[in-house]
């Protein structure tokens, strides 16, 4: 990179967008065929009901409330992420910047869709919007669910312009280099972007308020995701640490997410001048972080049961420390620490491998944690009479693979629309600070060696 | 009026026969769900009967317990709805509208007593057992919740004819059909704001405690305690 | 609460919508061939939305509870003349105990809440029906009722005149009233004839110790809202035994509805029942060994001058030894039989005798042991000592109203013996039966399978069945003359326990039949009035409402109304009401001091088909709840109401020690095979720790091979694999009485409604 040319950076970032191989078509329709099933087989539940699923009494939120607090989670990559980055003035956030902030738009968009794919009567969803209705009533603003429609919205909302703002400036270059209908649909993005000393001042400016704002509505986000559980009298789920626990667990399972997308990136777009071992090794140190904080959550949040020794809690407890769903317990111990925090705390091991390894097991690890902590409550909630038990459906298995597969189709698409780099910040970086980047660089790549 | 309606289940009447789990199902138009549907734990009876057993055998002992919706007043289920269609009625009960219900199944996991039950498919009569309906409750559609309503209907009548008639509803004159059924009287229902109405006096019986009164739920039915056999004092 | 607006629509809105509904209900009925149907004039005098109550009488067991229907107006297809079409009609929608009925008392139990679905069973046989294929392969065809009256005339004509040789034999579950004096009379009017009565669950023990101690062939009536102390000995009373609705109210009074005295309740029985789940104690007794407990109790009572022998008259004098003291059955010397332990049973002696009235019950498996006339009779002259025979707290007999005085002679024989001899005489010779009339029973499904009464029915000339389903054995029928529901017609009922007044239950049809159905006692009489001769003398009555209206007139004749002047009034008042009650007067248990005719009886160790070596387990049957003896199995209500100890629905299970399961290596829900010398069926396994180790435990009522979508092909019937060996002195089916073995097949399933067997129940104690 501190070789390269502003011209070079150009032809770099923007070849994606232009060239696209065969292998890049398999992959899209084989993701295309999935989402399509995926797709189908909800038709199936509305049209059938839920009954299609493998709910029951007591269990009543499975997989797809695991599905929605795991992508609501990994939304924490970006935004939160790229905005700390940015305010703490990071430098070498640069190229991570705008792929962390798709997956949060896209990873909030599939998240936020689970709510409604849960429904009884999914038909009936926009009566959680307040508008003056003819059934005469509002939504009920003591429901956390309607907590949740408010903050995800407004996430939702505050990372489409997080995401867009620093795109007009690219959008200008491809508008600038193309021709035909390229140019008339990506002037049309660039929003009149002509790259005055103006419009570069006032772009700046609202990246950092946006960037200042984002970060309390993002802690919002997952804390009111985390009050659908606290806020019922439901052993296990009734716990003050869940707020904090919940954004933790978000920002985790969002950094491992951002170094998978970005070793594929990096991989499939040629990228790796770009995305370099220090990006990996940054995130793979935060990632250790966040690894240790979640431990320290689980360890506070179950010592504190295990000492409570209330008896409904208890038998929550055990069912998941020693019973059915131990398995499950101990592999997300696993995945969501036991491997990590070697990988990661060995400077040897904290590769562009390892921390994918890491990254990979923290992703499983902490769908699991999800599902663990919303399935085992309800499977022995209060009287032992009405106990049960959960298996998934098909329905909900595929649904599942279908979001993944959306994701990825998503981010392959956005990849060959926009550059997935930003240009304009990489430029700015390399000519600001060129020389002081050049020696950290040299820097850190001599200490963690080779690629 | 003000009427707070609750119920008193003396459990040391109750045999466990489970003819109220019955005459429930035929009040309130409750659909069976057929074999495959209670394998998967989707069977819906509003009334149940717990039964738990105690020791080994041969000193093996057995507890009923009736356990319908608790018509708390600080019910859990109600404040989560995000649509109100769970939500407290002015005469003290849990009620459920089912046309307002999108089907977030909150509320049933919000209630410690697990006593709501969800519609996971359209409930099907093989006709004509469609004729049996009451004509006084509404038949639930698939994806909303359904639970007890202490009979809603029959009080409503019973309120309606007193109205008419210009008199406050009389002390037992309501009964749902759970009540009604119960071949040992275990059951009483009644107006808990009126302290004279038997259910309140019994409720004020010694023996009597709330289910899980500790989560704070404010429970309207009070179960009265089995009593052990002493020799010497009934002598 | 949120306000909720008014609706405001406008009128044009109002226009706009119904012309869109109505033309678009209009296209509908053009295209559903449920709407092109033709509607009948609509029965009268219902107002839409409005209910009202109609007495009936609960039929799906012989305790006779009374019923109000709840009637509402609505849509139904009704078959009328051949045709079907709509009709406007008062519909029963719930079934609910009458007040006034002295047995029930309002109160219902779950299997008479579900008799509803009788009436609406999507699988009734809608019309006559002709076998159209093979015996039993369940072909029929619909046939009119006039060709179906003229196929059955043609033969019983023939049978009645003497041109055809062979017996008219009618099979019928158990009737009273004056729908069974018209099928006896009916059957009597044939030179060669015989009347045999069948249900599984007959009290047939009981009412034979009953007539032999107490001069009574009834189930006793129990008095337990007055009663200190309960000793039962197996019987089932809360659940399915006797009169349940009525022995429920006594149980709730006698535990808290008289302030201050809280009666005490033991059970013996080796597998813990709904009923000895409310036990203060329960004790698990060997199989049989129930008479020895009862003269244990007993010899307390006398050793210890607690009550004096000479006190139980001719109830004791029955039991050999009695005025002895019977030293034999001392405590100590009956403890190894019985299992229970000498100061045990000393103890319950004592309590029993210091807290009068003590009543004695038994009563399901304790009364089918080849021993049970033993046990029950030792259990009568037990309640004789307790002073608690005839009187208030204990046991008692009404006086039973007998409809019709003309016996006519029929060869007339019940039980399990008669069905069991039925068959051996059709396997020998089958046309010595000319024609086989079944209504109500069921043997091929309630029989050992070593009878081979389906066998044997196959054989029989012709079979014609009143039956409102296709079971086990109206598949095997030639004819099928389908009868009314019990709530679309005339009912008339003499319970004979449940209450000491005299009742007779009596209600119209409730609501108009749906289907082309006729009640069976009309057909009776249809068939009489054109057979003629002695059957037109003996059965006077052109319906069967005449016919009860005529029982109510002689009733009337003998009883006396207080409340009614004249006999019309009476009759109406009656129907009113659900029936007449007598007062409160409970017929004298026994004469003290007089001689009893019966022989007496002594102590015989029970017999148990299979020998211990091989067949370690004692295979205990009981009724289930829910299904009774299987003949509610078909609704989807019961199927589907949890069984309230093992909680199961929608099939069978077989319940086992978990100590008996753990050295067996089997698991719950495992799928076992349980092996008697007679046959073999496989079920899921349920590991509870109410029963004794040596015993195996099923229930009774799935294993239907054809009864209705819901009940078929589910599960297993016990009562297959049964010792075809009967209870001594009786002629009773010993159900209880086979040894079996059990071995693991592998995994299998139960369906519970309750999650656990073994955790601790919430402790309500808890502030």
């Amino acid at each position: 990179m501190a070789t390269k040319t502003p011209e070079q950076i150009n032809e770099d970032l923007l070849r994606p967008l232009s060239v696209v191989s065969p292998r890049y078509f398999v992959a899209l329709a084989i993701f295309l065929a999935v989402v399509i099933v995926a797709g189908s087989m909800f038709g199936r539940q509305i049209y059938d009901g839920l009954g299609v699923t493998g709910l029951n009494r007591p269990v009543f939120w499975a997989f797809y409330i695991t599905n929605f607090v795991f992508w609501i989670g990994l939304s924490h990559a970006g935004t939160l992420i790229s905005a700390i980055l940015r305010l703490c003035n990071a430098t070498w956030r640069r190229p991570v910047t705008r792929c962390a902030e798709v997956i949060t738009v896209f990873s909030l968009s599939i998240g936020a869709s689970f709510p409604i794919i849960h429904l009884g009567r999914p038909w009936l969803a926009f009566w959680l919007f307040p508008y003056p209705s003819e059934r005469g009533i509002w939504p009920n603003i003591r429901s956390p669910l309607l907590w949740d429609f408010f903050a995800i919205n407004t996430y939702l909302i505050g990372s489409v312009t997080f995401l867009l703002l620093p795109m007009l400036p690219d959008f200008a270059l491809i508008r600038d280099r193309a021709s035909g209908f390229r140019k008339r649909v990506y002037g049309f993005l660039a929003l009149g972007w002509r790259g005055t000393p103006k419009q570069w001042h006032r772009l700046e400016t609202a990246m950092h308020i946006m960037a200042i704002a984002i970060i309390p509505v993002a802690v919002s986000v997952h804390s009111i995701v985390s009050w659908d559980f606290a806020m019922a009298p439901v052993p296990m789920w009734h716990s003050t640490i869940f707020a904090p626990y919940f954004v933790a667990g978000a920002i985790f399972s969002g950094i491992a997410a951002l170094i998978i997308a970005m070793a594929g990136l990096r991989k499939f777009l040629h990228l790796q001048e770009y995305l370099r071992p220090i990006h990996f090794q940054n995130l793979g140190k935060l990632l250790l972080v966040m690894s240790l904080l979640w431990f320290y959550f689980v360890f506070s949040e179950r010592l504190t049961g295990w000492y409570g020794n209330e008896k409904y809690e208890m038998s929550v407890f055990w069912v998941t420390q020693r019973g059915s769903f131990a398995p499950l317990f101990w592999t997300m111990v696993f995945c969501n620490f036991l491997l990590p925090v070697p990988i990661l705390a060995i400077k040897k091991l904290r590769t562009i491998t390892g921390t994918v390894i890491a990254s990979i097991g923290v992703v499983i690890g902490m769908w699991i944690e999800r599902f663990l902590i919303i399935v085992p409550s309800l499977t022995r909630k209060y009287l032992p009479f009405s106990w049960g038990t959960y298996r998934p459906s098909w329905t909900e298995i595929i649904i599942t693979a279908g979001t993944f597969a959306a994701m990825a189709l998503l981010y392959m698409l956005f990849a060959k629309v926009v550059p997935i780099i930003a240009v304009w910040e990489l430029k700015a970086g390399q000519s600001v600070e060129r020389e002081h980047l050049e020696t950290i660089l040299a820097a850190s790549e001599a200490e963690a060696g080779a690629d | 009026m003000g009427h707070q309606w609750g119920m008193v289940i003396d459990l040391d009447r109750c045999t466990g026969c489970e003819a109220c789990v019955v005459a429930c199902h035929a009040e309130n138009n409750i659909a069976t769900v057929g074999d495959k549907q209670a394998a998967g734990g989707r069977a819906k009876h509003w009334i149940r009967v717990e039964r738990y057993y105690e020791g080994d055998f041969p000193d093996v002992k057995v507890k009923f317990m009736p356990v319908l919706c608790q018509q708390c007043d600080a019910a859990p289920c109600e404040p989560v709805c995000p649509t109100f269609a769970s939500y407290h009625t002015d005469e003290g009960l849990n009620g459920q509208i089912y046309n307002r219900c999108i089907g977030t199944r909150y509320c049933a996991n919000a209630c410690p007593y697990n006593v709501r039950f969800f519609n996971f498919y359209n409930p099907a009569w093989d006709k004509p057992l469609d004729l049996q309906l009451n004509p006084d409750v509404s038949v639930r559609e698939v994806g909303v919740m359904e639970k007890c309503t202490f009979c809603l209907q029959r009080i409503k009548a019973a309120e309606i004819e007193a109205a008419a008639e210009k008199r406050d509803v009389k002390d037992g004159e309501i009964q749902p059909a759970c009540v009604q059924s119960c071949p040992t009287n275990a059951m009483v229902f009644g107006d808990l704001s009126d302290p004279h109405s038997r259910a309140s006096r019994m409720a004020a019986s010694s023996r009597g405690n709330k289910l899980m009164e500790e989560l704070g739920t404010r429970p309207k039915i009070t179960y009265l305690q089995r009593e052990s056999w002493n020799g010497d004092e009934n002598a | 609460m949120p306000p909720v607006e008014k609706n405001r629509m406008q009128r044009r809105d109002f226009l706009k919508i119904s012309a869109i509904t109505g033309a678009s209900a209009a296209l509908d009925a053009c295209g559903s061939p449920d709407h092109q149907l033709i509607r009948f004039i609509p029965e009268e005098d219902l107002i839409p939305g409005v209910a009202t109550w109609k007495p009936s009488v609960c039929t799906v067991c012989p305790a006779g509870c009374g019923l109000l229907v709840r009637v509402m107006e609505g849509d139904a297809e009704v078959v009328r003349n051949g045709q079907l079409g709509l009709m406007q009609m008062g519909l029963a929608k719930k079934l609910e105990g009458n007040p006034a009925h002295p047995i029930n008392q309002g109160k219902l139990c779950p299997r008479g809440q579900a008799g509803l679905q009788v009436t609406y069973h999507p699988d009734r046989i809608r019309t006559p029906l002709m076998r159209s294929g093979a015996r039993g392969s369940g072909e029929f065809k619909a046939i009119s009722w006039d060709e179906a009256m003229k196929r059955l005339m043609a033969q019983l004509s023939s049978l009645h005149s003497g041109n055809s040789h062979g017996r008219l034999v009618f099979l019928t579950s158990s009737l009273r009233g004056q729908r069974k004096n018209i099928a006896v009379t009916f059957t009597g009017a044939f030179k060669n004839s015989q009347y045999v009565e069948f249900a599984f669950f007959d009290e047939r023990v009981v009412r034979t110790a009953n007539a032999a101690s107490f001069r009574h062939d009834a189930p006793p009536t129990v008095d337990l809202s007055q009663a200190n102390y309960i000793i039962s000995f197996g019987a089932n009373f809360l659940g399915t035994w006797n009169s349940p609705v009525a022995q429920s109210l006594g149980y709730g009074q006698m535990r808290q509805g008289r302030p201050g005295t809280r009666g005490k309740f033991v059970q013996f029985e080796p597998r813990i029942s709904q009923t000895g789940a409310n036990a203060d104690e329960w004790f698990a007794c060997a199989p049989g060994a129930e008479g020895l407990l009862a003269l244990g109790i007993a010899h307390v009572l006398i050793a210890d001058k607690l009550r004096p022998a000479s006190s139980a008259g001719a109830a004791g004098e029955l039991v050999e030894g009695w005025s002895g003291g019977l030293a034999e059955y001392a405590p100590e010397k009956i403890e190894a039989q019985t299992g229970v332990k000498a100061e045990t049973i000393t103890r319950i002696a004592h309590e029993a005798a210091a807290h009068a009235p003590a009543v004695a019950l038994i009563g399901d498996a304790a009364a089918a042991h080849t021993n049970s006339l033993f046990n029950t009779v030792a259990t009568n002259a037990l309640n004789a000592l307790l002073g608690s025979a005839g009187k208030p707290g204990g046991i008692q007999f009404g006086s039973v109203w007998n409809s019709g005085s003309g016996k006519s002679g029929v060869q007339e024989s019940s039980g399990a013996a008669a069905v069991q001899a039925l068959a051996a005489q059709l396997e020998s010779d089958p046309s010595s039966v000319g024609a086989l009339l079944i209504y109500g029973a069921n043997p091929v499904f309630a029989t050992p399978a070593a009878w081979r009464v389906r066998q044997s029915l196959e054989k029989a000339p012709l079979i014609a069945s009143f039956g409102s389903f296709i079971d086990e054995t109206s598949i095997l029928a030639d004819l099928i003359l389908p009868d009314h529901s019990s709530l679309e017609s005339w009912i008339e009922d003499t319970p004979d326990s449940g209450s000491v007044r005299t009742v007779v239950s009596v209600a119209p049809p409730a609501m108009l039949p749906l289907h082309d159905t006729r009640p069976m006692p009309d057909v009776l009489l249809d068939l009489a009035h054109e057979l003629g001769g002695n059957l037109a003398t003996a059965l006077p009555w052109k319906t069967y409402d005449d016919a009860i209206q005529a029982d109510f007139a002689a009733l009337y004749k003998e009883k006396g109304s207080k409340d009614a002047k004249a006999a019309d009034d009476f009759w109406s008042n009656a129907q009113q009401q659900g029936g007449w009650w007598g007062p409160e007067e409970p017929a004298a248990a026994n004469e003290p001091g007089g001689k009893s005719t019966a022989v007496p009886v002594k102590y015989a160790p029970a017999q148990f088909d299979g020998n211990p070596g091989e067949f370690p387990f004692y295979f205990m049957p009981f009724p289930s709840q829910m299904l009774y003896d299987g003949s509610l199995a078909g609704l989807p209500w019961m199927q589907e109401a949890p069984d309230p100890m093992s909680t199961a629905m929608w099939g069978t299970w077989v319940e086992l020690n978990p100590s008996t399961a753990n050295k067996l290596g089997i698991k719950q829900a495992d799928l076992v095979e349980i092996t008697s010398q007679h046959g073999t069926l496989r079920a899921p396994t349920m590991i509870t720790p109410g029963i004794a180790p040596d015993v195996i435990a099923m229930p009774i009522g799935q294993g239907h091979e054809s009864f209705t979508r819901y009940a078929s092909n589910r599960g297993a019937n016990p009562i297959s694999i049964l010792a075809p060996i009967s209870v001594a002195g009786t002629g009773a089916l010993a159900w209880a009485a086979t040894r079996v073995k059990i071995s693991r097949v592998g995994e299998g399933s139960v369906i519970l409604f309750g999650a656990s067997l073994r955790e601790e129940s919430p402790d309500l104690k808890h502030r």
